[in-house]
Formats: structure tokens, sequence, C-alpha cells
């Protein structure tokens, strides 16, 4: 070893480093190990202050020498985020360290607002080659996200002064999460694994992948997922198991198979043979290099999620068989024509003004012609739950199936919003369906789910 | 090593702007007001003071000098109240620096409290802080003029009054 490769010796490592706050862990770092002393570091410290009283004076147009503390640690902050951008771009960080000591903060703030000015150039060709070939789904987060989400983002980013913020939530998750990134490199990063799921979910018929979704859950329109998840795996799965890969369709037996092979395996198994699959599948597809070393590195975590299936035996929701949702059957129900608004005032006043149940019955059988009719007097009348509940018995299976799915199956907001009356209808329907055998509860469950009302 | 705004050293920054304080006496000195340099580090001190009071920080010389600057000439400053006055003045400016939401240049809000100060505030600076630069702040905030009066429009001076009784 010569006197050249001595000094050769790389004295920070780049990845001990924060991606975060780069800046300040290069300069802790280089504090601790004694490459910058007190004076050097003290000296770059006055700069960064200089600095931002250049950028305070910026900030407030001249107007205000002073500003508020924490709008001051803002500003701070985007320096040090901006000239964490340039020294990034160092393979070495003591080469970094260097450029900042030889040319001043001030010189490496500059060339950090341009790296970033390049940065948005390029976040912004990628997210409109994203635009350009979006995947066609249901699922209001993914263009929400993609398309508003990100455009917000452009139109509030402003480097000069708020370069580290998101300003986003960035709600639709990617499945290599992006963590430890601020500001423009985050966005960066996020829309290019964006880029790679979107490529890959396009290489497949939008109808298929809303086949493979519905089977993940049949309202993923109002899900939080990732689509490249279930996607990629029903894809490896055709290609393990014989399935139809454009169509992503497996078959139940394709799931025995793929328990069949994996189950007994260790994860340096699982990830070659999954290795293997993603190989077909990439000349199967014909898909471009870039999308493969996407997908290489999406590995692991199906591995992960295979081990776990294994062990669960859950195989069927790592590798999901499509569902066709609009073949299930439906049952069209068509409202008839309600009382008019003063007849049914009235028979509502009889009714509450009658003493005994029994009167009360009479009339709703005399004067009550339609269902949605008796639902309202049922909501109106103030009956009691005993009132209700024998009421009820008198209804036909198919009657008792339309009641349910507009008063039992309901979401936890619609739950949350009921009135009073709409409680005590609920509950009394809740206890009459309890009376039934589970069988028969599940029977009306199933008619009151394929039900598909019709106003006219 | 923590990197905050808290670690940088103000002491420098103080020195210079008492410095600058002092200069200011060769302006003030034809209208019989001085300030030794105990009083200008005691201005400068005040300042920071009222800076970290209302959570700020300000960068240069500050606003002391353009303070002094701008009151010098006022009739109701005299050489036994000066210092006093200037303190005075000092918190309030930072106080109504947030209170505007810094909608308002230094510059205007310095000029705006001599106006009021001079005229009518008599050289009270209790009145300027708690009626004048109240209104001024109130108005800002809702997008008004400096001196737009809610009494013009039949309205109480203070939205508070409009439910006493209530």
């Amino acid at each position: 070893m010569n006197m050249k490769d001595i000094e050769n010796i790389v004295k920070i490592k780049k990845e001990t480093l924060s991606s975060e706050h780069y800046f300040k862990s290069l300069l802790e770092q280089a504090y601790s190990a004694g490459i910058l002393s007190d004076t050097q570091l003290e000296k770059i410290q006055f700069d960064c202050l200089a600095l931002l009283a250049k950028q305070t004076n910026k900030f407030n147009s001249g107007d205000s020498s002073s500003i508020r503390i924490e709008k001051a640690q803002e500003l701070l902050d985007s320096i040090m985020f901006t000239i964490g951008v340039w020294m990034k771009t160092y393979s070495n960080p003591d080469d970094s360290l260097e450029d900042l000591q030889k040319n001043g903060v001030s010189a490496v703030y500059e060339k950090g607002l341009e790296r970033t000015e390049l940065l948005i150039k390029s976040a912004k060709t990628l997210h409109f080659s994203i635009m350009r070939n979006l995947l066609k789904t249901d699922n209001v987060f993914y263009s929400s996200t993609i398309v508003d989400g990100i455009k917000g983002f452009f139109k509030l980013y402003y480097p000069e002064f708020a370069a580290q913020e998101i300003h986003i939530t960035a709600d639709y998750p990617v499945y290599h999460p992006v963590e430890g990134l601020l500001g423009i490199e985050f966005i960066r990063k996020y829309l290019e694994c964006i880029y790679y799921e979107n490529l890959f979910c396009t290489q497949f018929p939008a109808e298929h992948v809303h086949n493979l979704l519905s089977s993940f859950d049949e309202h993923y329109e109002q899900l939080l997922l990732n689509i490249y998840e279930p996607v990629l795996s029903a894809a490896m799965g055709c290609v393990l198991s014989g399935g139809d890969v454009r169509k992503l369709k497996m078959t139940s037996s394709s799931i025995m198979i793929l328990k069949d092979l994996f189950s007994g395996k260790d994860r340096t198994a699982m990830m070659e043979i999954l290795k293997g699959a993603a190989d077909k599948l990439g000349v199967q597809m014909i898909l471009p290099e870039h999308l493969m070393n996407y997908i290489y590195g999406s590995l692991p975590y199906i591995a992960m999620s295979v081990e776990n299936a294994v062990r669960l035996k859950t195989m069927d929701k790592v590798f999901i068989l499509p569902k066709y949702p609009e073949n299930d059957i439906k049952i069209i129900y068509s409202p008839v024509e309600k009382l008019d608004d003063e007849e049914y005032r009235k028979v509502v006043e009889e009714i509450m003004q009658c003493r005994y149940f029994e009167d009360k019955k009479a009339l709703i059988r005399s004067k009550i012609r339609s269902l949605e009719d008796l639902e309202d007097i049922l909501l109106d009348a103030e009956l009691k739950e005993e009132e209700i509940l024998s009421i009820l018995k008198e209804l036909p299976p198919a009657e008792i199936a339309v009641l349910v799915q507009k008063h039992l199956m309901l979401s936890a907001e619609e739950r949350y919003d009921l009135r009073e009356s709409e409680i005590v209808l609920h509950d009394s329907l809740k206890k009459f369906m309890s009376s039934f055998p589970e069988k028969q509860q599940d029977l009306i469950k199933k008619a009151a789910a394929a039900l598909d009302i019709s106003y006219v | 090593m923590a990197f905050e705004l808290s670690l940088f050293n103000v002491a420098l920054t103080e020195r210079q702007a008492a410095g600058e304080v002092l200069k200011c006496n060769e302006l003030t000195a034809r209208f019989g007001l001085e300030l030794t340099e105990k009083q200008a580090l005691a201005l400068v001190a005040t300042r920071s003071f009222a800076l970290k009071k209302n959570g700020r920080i300000e960068f240069g010389g500050g606003i002391i000098d353009k303070m002094i600057r701008e009151f010098c000439d006022s009739p109701y400053l005299s050489a036994h109240d000066y210092e006093e006055t200037l303190h005075d003045l000092l918190e309030t400016f930072y106080l109504y620096k947030n209170e505007t939401l810094d909608l308002i240049s230094d510059d205007d809000l310095i000029r705006y409290m001599k106006n009021a100060f001079d005229a009518i505030c008599q050289g009270s600076v209790e009145l300027l802080s708690e009626r004048e630069l109240y209104r001024l702040a109130r108005n800002l905030r809702r997008g008004y003029d400096y001196d737009y009066s809610y009494a013009d429009e039949g309205f109480a001076e203070d939205e508070e009054n409009e439910y006493e009784g209530y």
C-alpha cells in the first residue's frame, strides 16, 4: 500500500449517513471523525446563518428584518436540505465536504438549487408518462393520488423557501415503501415506484385487473390498497401453476399446486422459485429490463407473504382467484306506488291514536298496500319493538329480504347516522332475524345482497 | 451536535446593533436626545427579550435605529423619558409584528406608530398599543385598510362589546 492509497481511504461512509438529513449527519460524522475542526464547523454554521439572513430577507421581500422562529427554522431546514441534495451527488462524502470547504456554503447551496430544479423537471416528465398510460381502475385512491395529489405537489412546491416539504399525503401505498426522503427526492422516488407498478399493471386488460381486485374485496374501489401486489402475485401464480397469465386467471386447483410447491421450503428456496417464475413472466410478456429489475426487487416481499401463507394455510389470500361480480345473480325489485302524502299522514295519525295494538294492525292491514308504505309506518308510527316484531312475522321472506337490505346491511357510517326510529327498526329486524335458524338467515341475507332495488 | 437556530451566537450581532444605535446620537442630539453606551446596550437587550418573548428572530442591526430616526422629532419625547419610551416602543413593535401576521412592513408599522403617537395618542404608548395598534392588527387580519373603523358603519368598535348584556 503506497501513500496514495492511504489518502484514498474513505473517512465517512455514505451508507452511515441519514438520507433524510444528509448534510447535518455529514457534518456530525465529519466532526466526530476529526475531519472538521471546531473553527471549521463554526465557519460553516456562520455561513449558514449568513445564508439564512439572505433567504429571510428574500422571503420577507426586504419588508421586515425579523421573522417568526418557526419560519426561520423552516428556511434553515430548506437550506440544509438543498445543500444535502447537491452533496448526495458525490459518491464519496469526503469529496462533498471538500467541495463545501473550498467553494463555501452559498456556492454549494446554489448548486443544490440547480440540482433540485433538475429533479423537479425529471419528476414532471415521469409524471407525464404515467398519466399518458394510467391504469383504468375504479379505485379512488389510485387516480386521486397519482393525478390530483401529484399535480397539487407541483403546484405547491417552492424549492427556494421550503425544499424539504412534501405538501401532499401521497395516500396510495406503493409496494416498495419510500422512506427516509423529503421534498422532491421523496416525490421523485414515489413516482418512480408508481411508474413501474403502473407499467406492469397496464400489461393486463383493465377488466381482468378489476376481476382480480373484486375478488380481493368487493368494495376495493374505496380501499387503500396496492394494486400491483395482487396483480404481480396472480401473474406469478399463473406462471407457476399453468394458468392464463394474460387473464390473471388461476383455478382452484392452481392453489393446491402452489401449496404443494411452496410447503416445506425455506425462504431461499421460495425466492429461487419466484425468481424463476419472474424470469418466465418477463420472457412471456416481453417485459423491459428496468421493469424486470423492479419485479426482482418485489420478490422478497412476495416470498415473505408466501412463507406466512404456508404457515397460516392462507395461500388463496396471496394468489387470488379472479371473481366476476357481473355474473352474480341479481334479483330486481321494483317498488310499487306509495300512498299520497295527505292520505298517508291520516293513516299514521289514526294508527298513533289507537289504544290497542290489534286495532293498529287492523288499520295497517286495511290501509297499507305497499311494502314502502309499511316501511314508513314502521318508522313513523312510534311502534314498540314487540309491535314491529309482530308485524314482521306476517311478512313473506322476500319482503323481509328487502327490509334487511335497507336496514340491516349498513356501512359503519350509515349506522352512525341512524335516527332514533331507524335504530328501533334496525334492532327489531336484527332480533327478528336471529329467531330464524342459521341456514334460513343465510338464505335471506344472500337474497338481500343480490337484490337490486330499482326506483322508477 | 445540534444544528438548530438556537446554536447561532448572537453576541456579535448585539454589539453591532448597539454601535448602530449610538451612531443615531449624531442625528438626535439637535433634539436634545442622546443615549449612553449603557443605554444603547440596554435597548439591544430589550430587543432581544422582545424577540424571544414573541418567538421571533432578527438578522442584522434590527429596527432600533429606524425607530430612533422616526421618533426623534416627536414633540412628546424629552431627555428624561427618551430611553424608557424607546423600550416600550420596541416591545410594542415586535408584539404587533406578530399580531399583524407580518402583513405590514417594518417601515410602514414604525411610520404608523409615529403618526398615531404624535396625533391621537398624544405621546401615550399605552393608548398606541391597546387601541390604535390593536385596531390596525384587527383590520389587517380581516383584509381592511389600516384605518378602517367599525364606527363608520355603525357597528360597535370592539366586537366583544356587541354581545354585552346577553
